[in-house]
């Protein structure tokens, strides 16, 4: 889902080279149709009709076998999605306890039935089967973000939310928010740097390299802020190379992010453990492992 | 971790594993599975983070984030090992408390679950109910292991059972297991899985062979397998590398739908590291096994599920099913021996394989060996995934794990088997759960999703949801499938609105069982249940929506309208008074309660409220509009004159007298209707006074007596004469009233004779019938009660009889002994807290044995203490006496009630038909005795009912009086009554949010109370009562359009709407 949201923020006009990329890459890996859509699915938000045209020639099918199995699968789209995806269950758990009456609700308040944009393409708004939270029902996932036991009069605030995207927390106010001092793996060497301050604390610096560019990345020590400053413009998205400011060491982990599959960049925590953070920008993959064993 | 190279490699490195010192530390697990996550579990893994660094407790405690444990209702939860203390719903600033205590080994006392029987705090996970009855193999693992890694799994024993079967060097050993445990397939189908496995092995592997994990859970409502895919990934890796192993596969595919983002993400995790370990791939332990497994995201069919199908979709193509045989382990993917096994079925390969076939199948049943997990979920209290032995019966998930109803209704069926499953009436929760006992009561055993309906369920809109489910899944190959889930979708679709008659029903049975028996795959076969199971059960339900317009359960919208007006068993149009407060219009609401209702000043006190119970803004998650309290609002301020009813006139010539028995709601409200239509009717009331069990039951602190005398003498017109003091059977007789020249009578006495208990003593002095003692009281101001009292009952009159004798002089103390639980009491619930802020006790699960006495007087009662038993049809729990549990109660006075029946003595010995109950049996449609002209309503009929139940009943009776006089039929089509006339909804800007609390009731001081017969409830304020007025939901707005926008909407208008009653 993760990996959703991060392709879905913008909507990308449809690229031909990109796409062939696309199939080459899942037809290496015997990925199939199905793989293929998918893919190009997660990249534009839908399957643009020059895409599956594309498709059709690539994989040496005819288009209507290739628009078959676009259409046979509820998880295809054939018309871009909105910015927002608002998602409510229609399980059997949630339907009993009301989910159909809450799926009214959402429609009346963005004001169009499921499968369908608001005008402004701000919002798509989906029932599904089954989301697999049965016991919480009704369920209504909104970017990916789960609400449960949902009634009628948490719609407007849900809508709301989804549209401001998750809430940037207040560090002074969220006791989740707390410091970590952090340290290189392999000199290591400590990573703070109290003269460029990010939510109010000393931040972490790391050496940023981007498509030949670099710069320092400060990062907020707060965990769970994702608040971050950096000389480097990197788009949305992309992927960047992190190495240590005073070793030059790059910082890669062994494991890539579980949410987009980039690499990952490995911290040593004071008092043991380890910090991960994703170095897709964007991504907000983060986990905090106290014990540090899986490093 | 290091490539493990070798047997002897893996288990040194368990063996270095198990030497961990770190494993004897407290561990926090927290449950962060979707559901977790949903529940906000990230939250408290920050704050236990926090608190581990802040308090520097790494060396102290561990933390471990773990997958779904399966108690999801009470998400987020907290789990502390080794104690196994569990904190149920943590809230994020409570954490550190928690850590903190672990660290010393403590557990926070506060914030442990209560048993909500004993009000005891549960000490321990297992002690819960909700994991009493269970039997964990499969589930128990999901709190031992972080799914992310793969050394917790080791840890276990992970990957364990692979290394037996590999050092077995036999795979048809392997295979043997699998049979001897009777494993039958998790997935719904129940295929034995070692059978399965024998038939791949026996197939050669030249071009390939391979294993499919089934993880595209398609069924709505079930989430076992995601639970399991969440939190235990590499069960089903070591499973699928255990089978792989037995059966000589070559490849292994994980289809797992896209909808389960954190289950691919594990999993792919899983294979990962299982691969970097040496435990999959080439050349496994250094034992020259290879096997290696793939995902293939599904991309949403349920179709998918047949087995067939599922392959056309791993190999890329349309899910559609085809023709078998050949069986896929003749030719699955790429036409090469295929064996699909669901999620659950792999997760149970390991298990069997450690303890051996024959130990596996000594759980459950013999022809269903093993636990299976359900998700229960629905209107049930706990809701989770619960794992038990086959065999189980239903009663025992629902009431014991399930701990019954989560609302006010009570349980009416289970759904297993999602949308080619059935339903299950709760009469036969008796059922033991295997895959044949539910085939045969017409459901199927499916993947395990047990959805538990209560009376607010419909099941016409249950199979209509289904079948909306299944035309649009249908995959459209077959074309008995694909039209004909269609078209029972649209026959469901008119019987929803009340359109059909009888024989829709004999078409809709009819073409389910024609798509049963004429389509190719699983989804064609089974799409029938859903429909023919509910009809099977729930027929009544169908002709209720058919014949009456009516659908019980208050779900289906055309038929129901607004849910408040729709729960008024005299159809009072509540959204429209509420709307017309809102908006200050006061004299029009009070013309649209008074409309319905000749009663609205005694309805606005004393009316058990059915709307509030339906109201959209409670059962929806929130609170009920306070109706009631607005309806006091309004009949406190508005003059009753200002309401004009609309008088006809009957035909020339024709002058008709009826007679009605009985002055109480339901004999006044038949009175008042006749006397609109042109009769001339005489009600006859035995007591001195007019109103029936308001006043002889109702105490004047509930019910002023002057309000209500005003309300009687308003109904009592030019055509009602009223004689008291007047006895049928005494003063008067059946025939003589006929003879008299009466056309009909109204029978319409209530139930004023208390049931007593039947034990020794009872007409001793000092002991009172609850009826008796409120009669004496409220006629004839007689205070009979003394010292200490004590009322035996729970329903109304015991409350009532409760709260009379604590306001007489001498009264010392009022206890109320009721044989179960608070819960169960069926008095009004404010009616049960005002006792309490009172004074009066409440003493629960007691039954009295004996009444003592001494010197030949009441000395007070002997009890014995109850515990909750087993669950009766209603879903309530049975008491049954402890033995040796008796004790004595010293009592001065003894009031009495197990229920009110009516004083049918002389009626029955005119000849008119009595149940078994002691009530008037009448024809339910026309209220019609069994003697010409005779008719019955409210309590007399009914046993002791509510006051507007009784209204209904008057109000029917005068419909059908005039019908039977004037020579009509009595039959005449159904009423559906939807909201008609538009009210904007009340602008002036400041929108209320609806999260509002309900307004609460004000009341004069509880110390004035006890002393004096004050009205204990007060007004609303014209502010509150517009400000709670505005929470409502405004469902009538569904129906109604703007006048300027009228005619544009056409969807309403074939909906035929009559008048009232």
């Amino acid at each position: 889902m993760a990996k959703v949201v991060v392709a879905s923020k913008a909507l990308k006009p449809f690229d031909p080279a990109q796409a062939a990329k696309v199939i080459e890459s899942q037809t290496r890996d015997h990925g199939g149709l199905i793989s293929i859509l998918e893919e190009i699915q997660l990249h534009y938000g839908y399957l643009p009709e020059g895409a599956l045209r594309l498709v059709a020639e690539k994989t040496g099918r005819d288009l209507v076998d290739v628009y078959g199995v676009a259409t046979f699968y509820r998880f295809f789209s054939l018309k871009p999605r909105g910015e927002h995806q608002i998602s409510c269950c229609l399980g059997t758990a949630c339907h009993v306890r009301g989910g159909a009456l809450l799926a009214e609700e959402f429609q009346r308040q963005l004001g169009v039935k499921p499968g369908e944009n608001t005008p402004d393409g701000k919002f798509s708004l989906e029932t599904v089967a089954c989301l697999g939270a049965c016991a919480l029902g009704p369920i209504v996932v909104g970017d990916g973000h789960y609400y449960s036991n949902v009634n009628s009069s948490r719609v407007k605030a849900i809508i709301q939310e989804t549209l401001e995207g998750l809430k940037r927390k207040d560090p002074a106010a969220d006791e989740s928010l707390f410091p970590l001092t952090l340290h290189c793996p392999h000199c290591n060497h400590g990573l703070l740097d109290p003269d460029t301050p990010v939510d109010r604390q000393p931040s972490v610096r790391l050496l940023l390299a981007h498509q030949g560019r670099q710069g320092f990345l400060h990062l907020s020590r707060l965990y769970g802020s994702h608040g971050h400053s950096t000389q480097v413009e990197v788009p949305a998205g992309e992927v960047t190379d992190l190495y240590c400011p005073h070793c030059q060491a790059l910082l890669n982990a062994p494991d890539d992010c579980p949410a987009c599959g980039a690499a990952r960049v490995a911290l040593l925590l004071a008092g043991g453990g380890v910090f991960q953070v994703c170095s897709r920008r964007g991504c907000l993959e983060q986990t905090l492992d106290l014990d540090g064993r899986s490093f | 971790m290091d490539r493990l190279t070798s047997l002897d490699a893996f288990k040194a490195f368990t063996a270095r594993l198990a030497m961990d010192p770190g494993r004897a530390l407290p561990v926090i697990v927290i449950s962060a599975g979707t559901c977790g996550r949903a529940g906000g579990a990230n939250d408290l893994i920050k704050m236990a983070q926090r608190t581990i660094l802040e308090d520097n407790l790494t060396h102290r405690l561990r933390l471990r984030v773990t997958g779904c444990h399966g108690f999801c209702e009470t998400e987020p939860s907290l789990l502390v090992e080794p104690n196994r203390t569990f904190y149920p719903k943590i809230q994020p600033q409570d954490v550190a408390r928690v850590v903190r205590a672990a660290a010393r080994r403590e557990a926070v006392g506060d914030l442990l679950p209560v048993d909500p029987r004993s009000g005891k705090p549960i000490e321990t996970q297992e002690d819960l109910p909700f994991y009493q009855r269970q039997h964990r193999s499969v589930m128990a693992r999901n709190e031992k292991v972080d799914p992310r890694r793969i050394t917790d799994y080791l840890a276990i024993g992970g990957y364990g059972s692979l290394i037996r079967a590999l050092e077995k060097r036999d795979p048809a050993w392997v295979v043997g297991e699998v049979k001897a445990s009777g494993l039958r397939g998790r997935g719904g189908a129940g295929f034995p899985t070692g059978r399965k496995w024998e038939m791949l092995a026996a197939r050669s592997a030249d071009k390939g062979k391979y294993l499919i994990c089934n993880a595209d859970e398609g069924d709505p409502g079930a989430y076992m397998d995601r639970s399991v895919l969440e939190g235990n990934p590499h069960s089903i890796v070591e499973g699928m590398l255990i089978g792989a192993y037995a059966t000589g596969a070559t490849a292994g595919v994980v289809y797992v739908r896209n909808e389960y983002p954190l289950a691919i993400q594990h999993l792919t995790l899983a294979l990962d590291q299982a691969r970097e370990a040496g435990l999959l791939g080439e050349d496994i332990l250094g034992t020259g096994f290879s096997f290696d497994i793939r995902i293939v995201k599904g991309a949403g069919a349920f179709v998918c599920g047949e087995e067939t199908a599922l392959i056309r979709s791993v190999e890329g193509e349309m899910g559609e099913p085809r023709q078998r045989p050949p069986f896929p382990v003749e030719r699955g993917i790429g036409g090469r021996p295929t064996a699909i096994n669901n999620v659950e079925t792999w997760a149970n390969i390991p298990l069997i394989i450690q303890e051996g076939g024959a130990a596996y199948a000594k759980t459950g049943t013999a022809s269903s060996a093993g636990t299976k997990i359900f998700s229960l979920v629905g209107k049930v209290k706990n809701t989770g995934l619960v794992e038990v032995p086959m065999g189980m019966t239903i009663k025992e998930i629902v009431f014991d794990i399930g701990d019954g109803s989560r609302t006010r209704e009570k349980i009416k069926a289970v759904q297993t088997g999602g949308p080619s499953g059935g339903c299950i009436p709760v009469d036969q929760f008796d059922l033991p759960i295997d895959y044949d006992s539910l085939t045969k009561a017409g459901s199927i055993m499916g993947s395990g999703g047990m959805i538990v309906m209560d009376e607010a369920t419909c099941m016409v809109d249950l199979a209509k949801y289904f079948m909306t489910f299944l035309k649009d899944e249908s995959c459209g190959k077959c074309f008995t499938c694909r039209k004909g889930t269609q078209r029972m979708y649209e026959i469901l679709d008119d019987i929803s609105k009340g359109k059909g008659t009888r024989e829709t029903l004999d078409l809709l049975k009819e073409l389910a069982e024609a798509v049963k028996d004429t389509t190719m795959c699983g989804l064609g076969q089974t799409a029938a249940n859903p429909v023919l199971s509910t009809l099977r059960y729930f027929r009544e339900e169908y002709l209720a929506h058919l014949e009456e317009g009516r659908c019980p359960a208050g779900v289906c919208k055309d038929l129901v309208g607004a849910p408040c007006q729709a729960a008024c068993p005299i159809g009072t149009e509540a959204w429209k008074y509420v709307a017309h407060i809102a908006r200050g219009e006061y004299e029009e609401a009070y013309r649209t309660i008074r409309e319905a209702n000749p009663f609205p000043s005694v309805c606005a006190r004393v009316c058990s409220h059915p709307c509030e119970y339906k109201c959209r803004a409670g059962t929806t998650g929130g609170e009920a509009i306070a109706i009631r309290a607005l309806k006091r609002f309004i009949t406190d301020r508005i003059d009753p004159s200002i309401y004009k009813p609309v008088r006809s006139a009957l035909p020339p010539g024709m002058d008709a007298r009826i007679a009605v028995i009985g002055s109480g709601p339901a004999g006044m409200t038949a009175a008042h209707y006749l006397s609109l239509k042109g009769y001339k009717v005489t009600v006859f009331e035995k007591v001195s006074q007019p109103g029936g069990m308001l006043t002889t039951g109702i105490p004047s602190y509930r019910m002023p007596r002057e309000t209500l005398q005003k309300e009687i003498a308003c109904l009592l017109d030019q055509n009602v004469t009223l004689r008291l003091n007047t006895e049928l059977g005494k003063d008067i007789t059946l025939d003589g009233l006929q003879k008299e020249g009466y056309k009909a009578v109204f029978l319409a006495m209530g139930a004023h004779k208390s049931k007593l208990l039947n034990i020794e003593g009872e007409d001793l002095d000092g002991v009172y019938p609850a009826l008796e003692f409120l009669q004496a009281f409220n006629l004839r101001g007689e205070k009979l009660a003394k010292r200490r009292v004590g009322v035996i009952g729970g329903g109304d009159s015991a409350v009532d009889a409760a709260r009379v004798a604590l306001r007489q002089p001498g009264v010392e103390s009022v206890t109320i002994l009721y044989r179960r639980t608070r819960q169960e009491m069926p008095a009004l619930q404010h009616e049960i807290d005002a006792a309490l802020e009172e004074g009066v006790k409440l003493v629960t699960l007691v039954a009295p044995v004996r009444i003592t006495t001494e010197n030949g007087k009441l000395a007070g009662v002997e009890c014995i203490q109850n515990r909750l038993g087993d669950v009766d049809r209603n879903g309530r729990r049975n008491p049954v006496p402890i033995p040796g549990s008796e004790y004595a109660i010293p009592l001065d006075t003894l009031i009495v009630t197990i229920g009110d029946i009516p004083d049918v003595e002389y009626i029955a010995s005119m000849g008119i038909a009595v149940d078994q109950w002691g009530t008037l049996l009448v024809d339910k449609g026309t209220l019609l005795t069994n003697k010409p002209g005779v008719f019955a309503g409210g309590d007399v009929i009914t046993g002791p009912n509510t006051v507007v139940a009784a209204i209904a009943a008057g109000k029917k009776a005068a419909t059908m009086i005039d019908r039977y006089v004037r020579g009509e039929p009595f039959k005449q089509p159904p009423t559906i009554r939807l909201p008609e006339v538009y009210l904007a909804p009340p602008e002036e800007g400041e929108e209320v949010q609806p999260q509002e609390a309900r307004i609460a009731l004000p009341t004069i001081p509880v110390t004035e109370r006890r002393v004096s017969l004050k009205e204990v409830e007060l007004t609303l304020g014209e502010a509150d009562a517009r400000r709670e007025a505005r929470r409502c939901m405004r469902c009538d707005l569904e129906f109604t359009r703007p006048p300027a926008e009228q005619g544009k909407n056409t969807e309403r208008t074939e909906h035929p709407s009559h008048g009232s009653v």
